[in-house]
Order: C-alpha cells, then sequence, then structure tokens
C-alpha cells in the first residue's frame, strides 16, 4: 500500500432539513491512497453521510475537502469528478430489475464517450466469478450474485475510490464473506481505495484502519494510518 | 445497452402507463389527421369539380359565402359578361341538395345548361346524354349510381317528380360522382326557380391573360352592383363551410396539443417522482445531469411519437371510413399529403418537447443524496 495521501476531510459539517438535523460535526480525516478504510458506527451516527460527502453526493455546510490537494469546493463538474473517481455499492444492490446483469454494470457508461464498455464489463463480470450470468436479469440472482453485479458496476467507470455503504448487509455470512472476499480482492489487484460503511466486526476486522463515528463526529481511529 | 434503449426499457417496465399515455396522445393524433384531412379534402374536392368543368371564373352574389349560395336571376348580369373582353361562354348552373331516394341520404343535384362547356370533361360509363334541354330525364354519377342503386333505364323521383335515367357518368371530382345531373331548364323547373341559377360559370379563350382576368373581375365590381367575380379557388375559399370546417380542425390541433402535451407532462412527471430513487442512483453512479435530461426527454418523445404514428394511422383510418359511410360519400374526399404527415409528426415531437420539459429539467435536478432516502 502506498502511503499518498488521496482525500483530506478537513472540519466538515452537514445539516439536513434546512438546518434541523446536524449528520456530520466537525469531521477530519485522512485516506491514504491504496487504504482499505472502515467506518463503524451506530445507526444515525453519520457513517452514510460521510461517505456521501467524500463522493460529493452531499455538499458539506461547512469545512472542506480535497482529493489529491483539489479542493471539493473548486469541483465545477461534479457528477463528472464523481464519474471519474467514484465507484458507489449500495446495501440494497440498486440493480435496474428489467436489465440483464451486463447492462446494469454497462448503465454508469450511458452518455460517456469511448468504445469497450461492454467488453470490459464482461471481462468485470468473469472476474467476480459471473461469466454464466451476463444475460440473467436480477431476479434471476441469489443476493450474493447481485452484489456481485453491483460491484462490477461500481468499477466500470475505472474510478480510484470504491465507497461501499454496507454491501454485505443484505447477505448471509456465507455469500457476505465471498462478496468481501471477490472486492477485497479486486480493489487489491486494481490497487483501488475502498471505503466501506458497516455494522460487521469481521467486515471492519479485514479493513487496514477501522473509523469509529458517534453522533457525528469521528469518535477513534484504529490501524496502521490511525 | 444506450440511451435509446434504456429509455425504451423504462417505457416497456411500465406498459400499463405507457399505453394509456400512448393511446390519448393516439386519439388526439387521429382527431386531427381525420378532420384535418376532410376540411382540406372538402375544400379540395369542390376546387377539384369547378377546375375539371374548365371554369376561369365564377360570377355569384356578394353575400353568398354558402356552399350553395342562394339563387338570383342569371338573364339580369349574364348578356353584360358575355361582352366582356376574352369570355368565351357564360353558362349558368343550379345546384340543391336533394332527396333523390328513400333509402339514401340526400344527394347533390345539379342543372347545368344543355350543350355548354360543363359537360365536356365527364365521361359517359352508360347510356347517353339528355337529347335536348327539356328531356326529362338525368345522369347520375358513378358513385351516386351505387348509393341510389339505380342504373341506365331506371327510374328516379326527385321532388315528386319521375325523371328515367339516361346514362351513368364518371368524373375526376368525388363531389361529381355522387351527384344527379340534368339539364338547367329541368333543375329550374323541378325547384321553381325559372331563369335562376346559384353561379355563372365564365370560361375565357385561350388569348386571355392574368391581367384580363383581372380587368374582368374589376368590371363586374364596378358595372354589376352585388355580383362578384372570382376564381374557384376564391369561391371556395371564402365558403362558409369550407371556413368552418377548417376552423373546426384548427381548434382541434390546438386542443389535441395542449391535451397531449398535458398527457405527456403528467406521466412523465409521475414516473420521475416514482423513479425519483433510481434518478438517485443513476447520479450516483456518474450520470451526468444532460444525460438524464437527454433521457427523460427521450422517453417523452417515444411515447409522443409513437402516439403521433399510431394516430396518424387511426386518423387516416376514420377519414377513409367516414368517406364510406353512407351519409357522407360522394360529399368528401379526404387528402393525406405528405407535407400534411410530416407536420403532424411534427406536432407529435412538440408534444414531447412541451410535456417533457418540466419533468426532465425536475429530474436533473434532484439532488443525489436526497433521491437516495426517497423512499
Amino acid at each position: 500500500m502506498a502511503n499518498t495521501q488521496l482525500i483530506r476531510i478537513n472540519g466538515i459539517t452537514l445539516y439536513f432539513d434546512g438546518g434541523q438535523t446536524r449528520a456530520l460535526n466537525g469531521v477530519d480525516l485522512t485516506i491514504q491512497e491504496g487504504e482499505f478504510v472502515a467506518i463503524v458506527g451506530a445507526s444515525g451516527s453519520g457513517k452514510s453521510s460521510l461517505l456521501n460527502v467524500i463522493g460529493t453526493l452531499d455538499t458539506p455546510t461547512a469545512g472542506e475537502i480535497y482529493f489529491r490537494d483539489q479542493a471539493y469546493s473548486t469541483i465545477r463538474d461534479a457528477s463528472l469528478f464523481r464519474r471519474e473517481n467514484f465507484g458507489f455499492i449500495f446495501q440494497d444492490f440498486h440493480l435496474i430489475p428489467t436489465l440483464s446483469a451486463l447492462d446494469n454494470v454497462i448503465v454508469p457508461t450511458i452518455g460517456c464517450e469511448g468504445r469497450g464498455h461492454k467488453a470490459r464489463a464482461q471481462a468485470l463480470l468473469s472476474s467476480l466469478v459471473l461469466q454464466d450470468r451476463l444475460n440473467h436479469f436480477p431476479g434471476k440472482l441469489s443476493g450474493g450474485e447481485r452484489q456481485r453485479v453491483a460491484i462490477a458496476r461500481s468499477l466500470i467507470n475505472q474510478p480510484r475510490v470504491i465507497l461501499a455503504d454496507e454491501p454485505t448487509g443484505s447477505l448471509d455470512s456465507a455469500n457476505a464473506q465471498q462478496v468481501l472476499d471477490l472486492l477485497t480482492q479486486v480493489v487489491k489487484e486494481q490497487g483501488l481505495t475502498l471505503i466501506m460503511v458497516t455494522h460487521d466486526a469481521s467486515v471492519s476486522a479485514r479493513a487496514d484502519r477501522i473509523v469509529h463515528m458517534r453522533d457525528g463526529c469521528v469518535e477513534q481511529a484504529q490501524g496502521a494510518l490511525a | 445497452m444506450n440511451l435509446f434503449r434504456f429509455a425504451l426499457d423504462n417505457l416497456y417496465r411500465r406498459p400499463a402507463r405507457s399505453g394509456l399515455t400512448v393511446s390519448a396522445i393516439s386519439l388526439g393524433i387521429a382527431a386531427v389527421v381525420a378532420l384535418t384531412s376532410i376540411a382540406w379534402g372538402f375544400e379540395a374536392s369542390w376546387q377539384k369539380a369547378n377546375d375539371a368543368r374548365g371554369t376561369d371564373l365564377i360570377v355569384t352574389r356578394i353575400a353568398s359565402q354558402n356552399s350553395m349560395p342562394s339563387p338570383f336571376i342569371a338573364a339580369k348580369v349574364q348578356d353584360a359578361l358575355g361582352r366582356l373582353p376574352h369570355v368565351k361562354e357564360v353558362v349558368g348552373l343550379l345546384s340543391e341538395m336533394l332527396t333523390v331516394s328513400e333509402e339514401a341520404p340526400p344527394a347533390f343535384v345539379f342543372g347545368w345548361v344543355y350543350g355548354s362547356y360543363l359537360w365536356d370533361h365527364l365521361r359517359l360509363v352508360d347510356g347517353r346524354w339528355p337529347a335536348d334541354s327539356d328531356e326529362a330525364v338525368v345522369m347520375v354519377g358513378s358513385l351516386a349510381s351505387e348509393m341510389l342503386h339505380k342504373k341506365t333505364g331506371d327510374q328516379v323521383e326527385i321532388e315528386g317528380q319521375v325523371f328515367n335515367v339516361a346514362g351513368v357518368f364518371e368524373s375526376s371530382a368525388v363531389v361529381e360522382n355522387g351527384a344527379v345531373i340534368m339539364t338547367l331548364n329541368r333543375a329550374q323547373a323541378l325547384t321553381d326557380k325559372p331563369g335562376k341559377v346559384n353561379f355563372l360559370n365564365i370560361k375565357l379563350d385561350a388569348g386571355a391573360s392574368e391581367a384580363d382576368l383581372a380587368y374582368i373581375k374589376e368590371q363586374v365590381k364596378k358595372t354589376m352592383p352585388g355580383f362578384l367575380a372570382i376564381t374557384s379557388g376564391e369561391l371556395v375559399g371564402n365558403n362558409a363551410i369550407v371556413r368552418i370546417s377548417k376552423a373546426m380542425s384548427n381548434a382541434t390541433i390546438l386542443i389535441a396539443t395542449l391535451v397531449g402535451a398535458l398527457v405527456v407532462f403528467n406521466t412523465m412527471l409521475m414516473s420521475i417522482n416514482e423513479r425519483t430513487r433510481e434518478i438517485g442512483i443513476l447520479l450516483a453512479l456518474g450520470w451526468q445531469r444532460a444525460t438524464i435530461i437527454k433521457l427523460v426527454f427521450t422517453e417523452a418523445m417515444l411515447l409522443s411519437l409513437l402516439g403521433g404514428v399510431i394516430g396518424i394511422l387511426l386518423g387516416a383510418g376514420l377519414a377513409v371510413g367516414l368517406e364510406h359511410l353512407e351519409l357522407m360519400r360522394g360529399k368528401i374526399d379526404a387528402i393525406f399529403s405528405i407535407p400534411f404527415l410530416f407536420a403532424v409528426l411534427g406536432l407529435s415531437v412538440l408534444l414531447g418537447i412541451f410535456g417533457g420539459l418540466y419533468p426532465a429539467l425536475k429530474a436533473s435536478r434532484l439532488l443525489p443524496s436526497a433521491a437516495l432516502r426517497h423512499e
């Protein structure tokens, strides 16, 4: 793992509901390139909100985030920035039911220039042991298979960072283990940074670093780079 | 997988709503196509009849904008017209809508001057022409023959008077094919309008120019108070029925556009509201706002264009069906021109643009995180 700083979060505060709800309260955090960071904490502690502001899905009320020294506040096209740098994995997979596994993986490339998206999607699904499921619809796939399709989808635009919000939360332990193995393997092979929100101690135990959150604050960071 | 296929898939996922939207648009477009083609056809059919007769100018009463203007004494102006330069022939025409058979709807009955140029364009299919200006016979158009179930040698009773069918003719104008023609003398006697005509038809000689035509029109205006000389195009264009039918078709276009756009708007807005979370996911996956706008617009366009194409087919079928309806046969001749059909498709595109604009902008302005939290 390289020790290059990738993301620097400085005093991030995030309010919802027109200032009624405070989701993040002065969060400071640094994430290194290639690092696997697990964010843990009770429900409502701000884990997913932190993931959203890192992934530019939410704009912080105060504070600043830097990605390779570029301040988020200076980014002109957040969608393009997100596409080039982040891949998202959700707990409930969020696959489109009427599209095949292959088409679901290709969806993020719609509107992108360039060719070879289909071949890349096929290769990704094969690397996630889904080569026999390319034309299967989500309804015909197991939970583990669906999440593997979602992983392939998160990788299609060749991001630098994978943001995973409880990716094993809807899976049984065997499937969760398999998905986690494949995800960490792909992330390691491609030298990506993985930031994962999880409740599962066995999942967070595999991370390079665990960030504990409570009431919108980083309570404690454990691990190699803590 | 591309944007078009994805948009198509989104519509396919909601078959009932997509189907209902396409049906509503189709009905609106069908009404536009049917009414407009009939209105234009009505106008074109009368113009074709006048053109086929070889009439250069028509003299009628100024106030007469009806399809059958009130009759006037021909002798009042006929001689004066005949003395104008380049006028080759001036012939009267009496036209009435009369019951010819109890089993068929009323038909046009024309009275034409015996031996005049008006008869020249007709083609005799069966029988013979009237022998003289007073013979109590009628000629029936090929369509009228079919509708009235009358052929050469049969008898028809019009306004209580019995006429023999001398022959069957064919014309290039539908209104004439659906009509019964007799000599002007017999028609005047039949309708108790001796010496009266609805129109005086003027045929000019081969040397007449546009300037001569304009001169004659000007002379009629100056020297024949209460009368007007106009071309067949002007006559048909001023016709009250043509005007009303055109106004009705324009009103239908306006209503269909408003209703169609509202239907597309409602469908797309509901679709966007239902798919808020999905749009949030697409934004999270890196879709740009412009791509979201394109997606919603593509869906709106697909709905409206499909509705447009089905509507055109439905409207054309409806118009053709109406043409063959017993009550309408021989009276309307719907027209479908390629530019008109493209204009209707253009109208469908407008429905998609108007209906899809706000939902597309709304979808593109969703905050990804808020959309992802949407239940």
